[in-house]
C-alpha cells in the first residue's frame, strides 16, 4: 500500500471526521446523559467485562453512523466526476479502494479504542479484578464499526447518489432499533408471577448492539464471538468487493459473502438466551473470608464486609438457632429479568447493587442490611424494585433480632415514617408474645419468605394462615 | 397564441426544473417506498400499538430522504438567480415536511393506525426543522446528521423526568405534551428560518 496516499487519505477525507464524530458523540453521550451506565456495580467503568459491554451497546446509533460516513466516503468518486479518469490508471482497483478503506477503517477502529481506554483507565482505578476476557467483546465492536463504514462506502459506490448515505444510515439505525425492540425479541410470559417478559433471539445477535447490563458477572458467550465475527467479515467482504466492481454482475456477486456470512452467523450463534449471555465463571468464582464470601470480581469488597458478615450470622445464630444461615455469599445466580428469585436457608445471598446493601454506610448499617438479606431476602422479581410487605417484614425481622427497631438502610428517604409506622405494631405485638411464639412466628415468616410464597409481613403480624 | 402560453407555462416550467434541481422525484419515492417497507412488517403488532419508536422510525426515514432537497446542484449559480429566496425556501421546508407527514397518515389510514395525528404533525415539524437546521449549518449533503443525531439521543435518553430528559426526548412524549410540542415547534421555526435566511452553506 502506498503509505504517503494513505497519509493524505487520513488528513484530507471524510475519516479524520468519522473518528471524531464517533468519538466525541460517544463521550458526549456517556457524560451527559445520566443514564444506568453510571449505577452501582455494573457501571461502565467499575468492571472490564461492564466496559466492554456499555461501549459495545453504544454502537446502536455508532454502527448507522459509522455505514453512513462510509457511505459519504464511497461517494466522493462520484461527486469529483472522475471516475473514467481513475480506472483509466493501471493500478488495481483493489489498491485504490484499500486507500480509503484503510483510512476509514484506522481512525473508526482508534476512536473505539480511544473510547475503550478513557473508560478503561478509571475501571483501573476503580477495581483490582483485571482480566483479558472483555477484549473479544470490544474487538467485534471495532469490527463491526470498520465492517459498517466498509459496507457502506461499497454501497455508496454501487448507488452513487446524494440519497444513499442518509438512507443507509437511517436503515442500519432501523435494523438495531427493531433489533432491539421487537424482531430480535421474543417475548414470554411467567407463569409464576404472570409478568411478560422479552429474551433476545438469535436474530438479535446480527445487530452489534448487546443486552443492557445488569450484572457484574455476566459476559457474551464464545459461540457469540464467533458467530458475529463472521458475520462481519461477511458484510466487510461484501463491502470491499462493491467498492472494487465495476460491472452489473460484479455488483451481483459482491452480495454473496453478506448472505453467506449471515447464514453461517445464524448456524453458529446460539438461540438460547442463556447461552448468549452467560456467566462469568472466573469472575463468579468465590473469595472467602472464613463463611464470608464474594465473587472475584468483587474481591476488593471482601475486606469491608468480613467483619459484618461474621457478625450478622453470629446474631442470627443466637436467634433462630440451629436454622441459622451458616455463610454469607454474593449472590452468582444470573436470572432472567422479571424472574422468581430463589433464595437458600442455609446462605445468606446478598448483591453489592441490592438497595440495602448499596446504601449501607459502615459497619453497623451493613451488618443489618445482611441481617435483613438472611431473613428476608426480598421476593420482588429480578430487575425490579418495589416497596411493600418485604420491607416492613425486614424492619421487624431485623428489630426482633436487634431488641430494637432500626431504620434500615435502603430505605426512600420519604418511606421511613411510613415503614416505622406499619412495622413498630407489629414489632411490639411480636416482642409481646411468648419466646417460643415468637421464633415460631419468624421462622414461618423466613420460610414464606425464602420461597416466596405469601406476604412474610402478613405471617409475621399474625394475618396470614398458617 | 403563443404568447399567452408560454405565460401560462413558465411558473410551471421552473417547477419542475426546481423540483429536479432538487431531486424531488428520487427522494419522493423513497419516502413512500420506506414509509411502506417499515410499516408493512410492524403491521402485524411488532412493536405494540403504544410504542411511539416506530412512526418516528418511519418520520426520520421520510425527514431523512427529502432533507438532500435542502441544497441544490449549483449554489453559486442559484445565488446569482434574480428571484427571491427565503419565501422559496421557506415554502420547500414547509412542503417537505407537510409530505411526510402526509405519506404516513395516508400509509395509516389505510392499514392500522399507530400514531395519532398530533404525534405525526409534531414530530414530522420538528425533525423537518432540524434537517433544514442541519442543511444550513453543513449543507444539503450532511443535513441528515443533525435529524439523526437527535433520533439516537431520543432513543437512549433516560426516562423524560426533567425538563432536560424531556427535551431530549421530545420526539417519543406523548401527543400534547408542552416540552415536545416547544420543542418540535422551536426547531422548526429556527430550522426554517436559518435555511431560508441563510440558505444552504457551500
Amino acid at each position: 500500500m502506498n503509505f504517503r496516499v494513505l497519509h493524505i487519505e487520513l488528513r484530507r477525507s471524510v475519516a479524520p471526521w468519522a473518528g471524531g464524530v464517533v468519538l466525541a458523540s460517544a463521550l458526549a453521550f456517556l457524560y451527559l446523559v445520566n443514564g444506568s451506565w453510571w449505577n452501582g456495580t455494573t457501571a461502565w467503568t467499575a468492571q472490564w467485562t461492564s466496559l466492554a459491554l456499555w461501549t459495545r451497546s453504544l454502537l446502536f446509533y455508532l454502527w448507522p453512523l459509522a455505514v453512513g460516513f462510509g457511505a459519504l466516503q464511497g461517494l466522493r468518486d462520484h461527486r469529483s466526476k472522475m471516475v473514467e479518469l481513475l480506472t483509466s490508471t493501471p493500478r488495481p482497483a483493489r489498491h485504490r479502494a484499500a486507500v480509503p478503506a484503510g483510512a476509514t477503517a484506522i481512525t473508526l477502529a482508534s476512536a473505539y479504542a480511544f473510547l475503550v481506554l478513557v473508560g478503561g483507565v478509571q475501571v483501573l482505578a476503580n477495581t483490582r479484578y483485571t482480566h483479558l476476557s472483555w477484549l473479544p467483546i470490544s474487538l467485534v465492536g471495532a469490527l463491526f464499526l470498520v465492517a459498517g463504514a466498509v459496507l457502506g462506502m461499497g454501497a455508496g459506490r454501487a448507488l452513487p447518489s446524494v440519497l444513499t448515505p442518509p438512507l443507509l444510515a437511517m436503515g442500519a439505525f432501523a435494523f438495531t432499533a427493531l433489533m432491539h425492540l421487537s424482531l430480535g425479541r421474543t417475548a414470554t410470559i411467567d407463569p409464576a408471577t404472570g409478568l411478560t417478559t422479552t429474551a433476545p433471539n438469535r436474530l438479535s445477535l446480527l445487530s452489534p448492539e448487546v443486552d443492557e447490563v445488569h450484572s457484574t458477572l455476566v459476559t457474551l458467550s464464545a459461540s457469540v464471538h464467533i458467530g458475529q465475527t463472521i458475520w462481519v467479515l461477511g458484510t466487510a467482504t461484501t463491502g470491499f468487493a462493491l467498492l472494487v466492481a465495476a460491472t452489473r454482475r460484479a455488483r451481483l456477486l459482491a452480495l454473496a459473502p453478506v448472505l453467506a456470512g449471515a447464514v453461517l452467523a445464524l448456524l453458529v450463534l446460539p438461540s438460547d438466551p442463556r447461552r448468549m449471555y452467560v456467566v462469568d465463571e472466573a469472575a463468579a468464582k468465590p473469595v472467602c473470608d472464613g463463611p464470608v464470601c464474594v465473587t472475584t470480581a468483587h474481591e476488593d469488597r471482601l475486606a469491608d464486609l468480613a467483619g459484618p458478615g461474621r457478625k450478622a450470622l453470629r446474631l442470627l445464630h443466637g436467634a433462630l438457632g440451629d436454622r441459622a444461615p451458616v455463610s454469607v455469599r454474593e449472590n452468582t445466580a444470573v436470572q432472567p429479568e422479571g424472574s422468581t428469585p430463589r433464595w437458600s436457608r442455609t446462605t445468606v445471598l446478598f448483591g453489592f447493587d441490592d438497595d440495602i446493601v448499596a446504601d449501607a454506610r459502615g459497619e453497623e448499617q451493613l451488618t443489618w442490611a445482611l441481617l435483613a438479606k438472611g431473613l428476608v431476602p426480598g421476593c420482588a422479581p429480578v430487575g425490579w424494585s418495589g416497596f411493600g410487605g418485604d420491607e416492613y417484614a425486614q424492619a421487624v425481622a431485623v428489630g426482633w433480632v436487634l431488641g430494637e427497631l432500626k431504620p434500615l438502610p435502603g430505605t426512600p428517604a420519604g418511606a421511613s415514617g411510613e415503614v416505622d409506622a406499619k412495622a413498630r405494631p407489629v414489632w411490639k405485638e411480636l416482642k409481646a408474645l411468648p419466646p417460643a411464639e415468637q421464633l415460631a412466628r419468624i421462622n414461618a415468616m423466613r420460610a414464606a419468605a425464602l420461597s416466596c410464597k405469601g406476604d412474610p409481613f402478613d405471617v409475621l403480624s399474625g394475618k396470614a394462615a398458617r | 397564441m403563443s404568447r399567452v402560453s408560454v405565460a401560462g407555462v413558465v411558473p410551471v416550467r421552473w417547477l419542475a426544473l426546481y423540483a429536479r434541481s432538487r431531486q424531488v422525484p428520487v427522494s419522493l419515492a423513497s419516502v413512500v417506498i420506506c414509509t411502506v417497507a417499515v410499516w408493512a412488517p410492524a403491521r402485524d403488532g411488532g412493536g405494540g400499538s403504544g410504542d411511539p419508536r416506530l412512526p418516528v422510525l418511519v418520520l426520520a426515514t421520510g425527514v431523512l430522504a427529502v432533507s438532500i432537497g435542502f441544497g441544490g446542484q449549483d449554489l453559486a449559480l442559484d445565488r446569482t438567480a434574480a428571484i427571491r429566496w427565503v419565501p422559496r425556501r421557506a415554502a420547500h421546508v414547509l412542503l417537505a415536511g407537510t409530505v411526510v407527514a402526509a405519506v404516513l397518515l395516508a400509509a395509516q389510514a389505510m392499514g392500522s393506525e399507530r400514531a395519532t395525528i398530533e404525534f405525526v404533525v409534531r414530530d414530522s415539524a420538528g425533525l423537518t426543522g432540524l434537517a433544514a437546521l442541519g442543511a444550513a449549518l453543513a449543507g444539503g449533503q450532511y443535513a441528515w446528521t443533525l435529524p439523526f443525531a437527535w433520533l439516537s439521543l431520543a432513543f437512549s435518553a433516560p426516562p423524560a423526568t426533567s425538563t432536560a430528559t424531556r427535551v431530549a426526548s421530545w420526539l417519543l412524549l406523548p401527543p400534547g405534551t408542552s416540552a415536545g410540542t416547544w420543542t418540535a415547534l422551536f426547531l422548526l421555526v429556527t430550522g426554517t428560518a436559518a435555511y431560508a435566511l441563510a440558505g444552504p452553506r457551500r
